[in-house]
């Protein structure tokens, strides 16, 4: 698996609200080597969640470029945006982002089923993802019988499940104890390295900032190396 | 995503939401059953009332008298018939090749002395009298304007087995509701035969037979106190023409058969048939204008019944519309997580419709099951009152139609009702429904 070049240009977005229009990102321009690995970080409200989603393709951008894997983003469709999450991007998010309804494996085999992997090779590519982040036997196990930190590596094995180019997590230890939070930033970390793809984690915790080689900062709508 | 894939997804959702799936599903299961029972009831109704009509024959029976037409009875159910004539097997030929004649049965009657019992119920003595036998082909009951009140029909080949009348319950003062009290009791007959003897007046002599009587009946194939195999009638029937006066001093008549039992295509076809008939030169009489406007009326009662069932069915809709734009609501993290991990809008769109199907087929078919038992269940109740009353019992007819019907109705109302729910998902922006759990 190779990592995904991203590249911004001109990004610019605004949130309409009651007491008038709301930048969050004034022109931000930047970019990614493949298999790099960055940390964002910013005061709350900074727009370091859009960034995330706007690398994601979770909406197109308003003004500017963003440019994932020799993907312009702004120029897809709905659904050509819906088929480049499925294929380059990964997700894990704060709150885990699992389907309660459904077991550990299920929730990898969901990611699966939207990529039309054929129905044989999912139960089997699950299985491999949770022993490889160490939760083969708990494979069955729904959500709400997993603790944190499990929840957090099933969804980063979901992450990977469709082998993406870039990873983005968005404060992925926010809800975790010390240990858990220990090892799924091991577990992250380990992806540029073993996998080679590019990953942006956006954290409020300096320490865990501090980790990356590349380190970022969201102010006032400007993109700035941190200390 | 597939279709299969999306169905799978849904079923598991319906699987491990049970509690708030089961309240749905009982929504439209409730209004399935109630419209699966209202027509039920309605289909039994119009069954039982329009086979009291026909005498529990088919509703496209015609009877044929032995005498001629009047001129003007086709408009008439009823009529009465003109002067006796033959009707032999050349007019049976004969109507039996007319156009729309689906099949023609006789009926052949023979007149018989009863010598016993002697006595009616209320002990008064009864004397030896003379009756009416009527014989028909009771290997096509269906065909026949027969319905069995207590008890059963003779057998084919029986020779000694008889079914007796009303008339004949009135004959010994037994109530209706008693009929089934004279089941099993024998039954001392003969044919009359008039023999030349040395007086003037001859000698009559007996064919006698001993029957049993093994069920009571209300019948319309000709008017009489008993009712037995076609064989046995023809054989009496022959014993008394023999006699030197053919019959006539048993009041015997010279028709061969006293009528015929003819069956058409179809309801449409009586009026046709009828006139046809005629045409050959017989007395008819047929239900056909009363069953004609009762089911008229009886279309009125299902088109009400179903209206009822319908509203239900399209609250149970609502029910689940409503149901399904609360599950939108709480499963905005969850469609988010769908759209972050690649699905397409119309992914989300097709998981939500085929979820709103799904608890609609299992509510339809829950309903559907409830609904039928609880047909049987007024049936018996409506049963028990009939046969207090002397009356014969109801089956509760479902038409598999209705049953498939429901389901399949039920199925597409939720899939009507979960539409707007649907739309309202896919069309959820992927980043909002994240942010907005």
């Amino acid at each position: 698996m190779a990592g995904a070049g991203v590249r911004i240009e001109g990004l610019r977005h605004t949130f309409a609200t009651k007491q008038g229009p709301l930048t969050v990102l004034d022109g931000l321009s930047g970019e990614l080597e493949p298999g790099a690995y960055a940390s964002l970080v910013g005061p709350s409200g900074a727009g370091k969640s859009t960034l995330l989603s706007l690398l994601g393709g979770l909406e197109p951008p308003q003004t500017g470029t963003v440019e994932v894997d020799g993907h312009r983003l702004g120029g897809l469709s709905s659904d050509q945006l819906a088929a480049f999450r499925s294929r380059t991007v990964g997700f894990v998010f704060q709150h885990f982002g699992l389907l309660d309804m459904l077991t550990a494996a299920e929730n990898l085999e969901v990611a699966l089923t939207i990529t039309a992997t054929p129905r044989g090779r999912r139960r089997r590519l699950a299985l491999q993802l949770l022993d490889a982040v160490g939760l083969g036997p708990r494979a069955d196990h729904r959500p709400l019988e997993l603790s944190g930190g499990e929840r957090q590596r099933v969804a980063i094995a979901r992450a990977l499940v469709n082998e993406p180019s870039l990873i983005l997590a968005d404060e992925p230890t926010g809800n975790l104890d010390d240990d858990s939070t220990e090892l799924v930033i091991d577990l992250l970390e380990s992806l540029p390295r073993d996998r080679g793809c590019t990953l942006v984690v956006v954290t409020h915790d300096r320490a865990i900032a501090a980790r990356a080689p590349i380190r970022l900062r969201l102010n006032q709508g400007h993109l700035v190396a941190a200390p | 995503m597939t279709w299969r894939d999306a169905v799978a997804m849904a079923v598991t959702s319906v699987r491990r939401r049970l509690g708030r799936a089961a309240l749905t599903v009982s929504a439209v299961a409730l209004a399935a059953a109630l419209l699966t029972a209202l027509l039920t009831i309605s289909s039994t109704a119009e069954t039982r009332v329009l086979d009291q009509l026909a005498k529990g024959g088919p509703l496209a029976g015609i009877r044929v008298a032995a005498a001629e037409p009047d001129p003007g009875e086709i408009d008439q159910d009823d009529p009465k018939p003109g002067a006796p004539k033959v009707l032999d097997d050349a007019a049976r030929r004969r109507i039996a090749a007319l156009p729309e004649v689906r099949s023609v049965l006789p009926v052949v009657t023979a007149r018989l002395f009863i010598a016993n019992p002697s006595t009616a119920q209320d002990g008064s003595p009864v004397e030896p009298f003379l009756t009416t036998a009527v014989g028909v082909d009771l290997s096509q009951p269906s065909r026949l304007p027969i319905t069995v009140i207590s008890g059963r029909l003779p057998a084919v080949r029986s020779t000694t087995e008889v079914a007796v009348t009303q008339s004949w319950l009135e004959r010994f003062h037994i109530d209706r509701k008693e009929a089934a009290t004279v089941i099993g009791v024998e039954v001392e007959a003969a044919a009359g035969r008039l023999d030349a003897s040395r007086s003037q007046r001859g000698t009559i002599r007996g064919r006698w037979v001993r029957y049993r009587i093994v069920g009571v009946v209300a019948q319309e194939a000709a008017s009489g106190d008993l009712l037995l195999p076609l064989a046995q009638t023809e054989a009496a029937r022959a014993w008394s023409e023999g006699g030197i006066d053919g019959g006539a001093r048993t009041g015997l008549t010279r028709s061969p058969y006293s009528g015929l039992l003819v069956v058409a295509d179809g309801l449409d076809a009586v009026a046709r048939v009828r006139t046809r008939i005629t045409d050959v030169g017989y007395s008819t009489s047929a239900p056909e204008n009363l069953i004609a406007s009762v089911r008229r009326y009886l279309g009125v009662v299902e088109i009400v019944l179903s209206a009822i069932g319908g509203i239900a069915l399209l609250v149970a809709a609502l029910g689940i519309t409503n149901a399904l734009l609360a599950a939108v609501r709480e499963r905005r993290r969850e469609i988010g997580v769908l759209k972050a991990i690649g699905a397409r809008d119309r992914d989300v769109l097709r998981i939500f419709l085929v979820e709103a199907t799904v608890l609609g087929l299992i509510g339809g078919v829950i309903g559907a099951a409830v609904g039928y038992l609880l047909a049987r269940l007024v049936g018996i109740v409506v049963n028990g009152y009939l046969r207090s009353e002397g009356l014969p019992g109801v089956r509760p007819d479902v038409p598999v139609a209705v049953l498939v019907g429901v389901t399949a109705g039920a199925g597409l109302l939720a899939l009507l009702g979960g539409t707007l729910p649907a739309l309202r998902a896919a069309r959820l922006p992927a980043r909002e429904a994240i942010e907005g759990s």
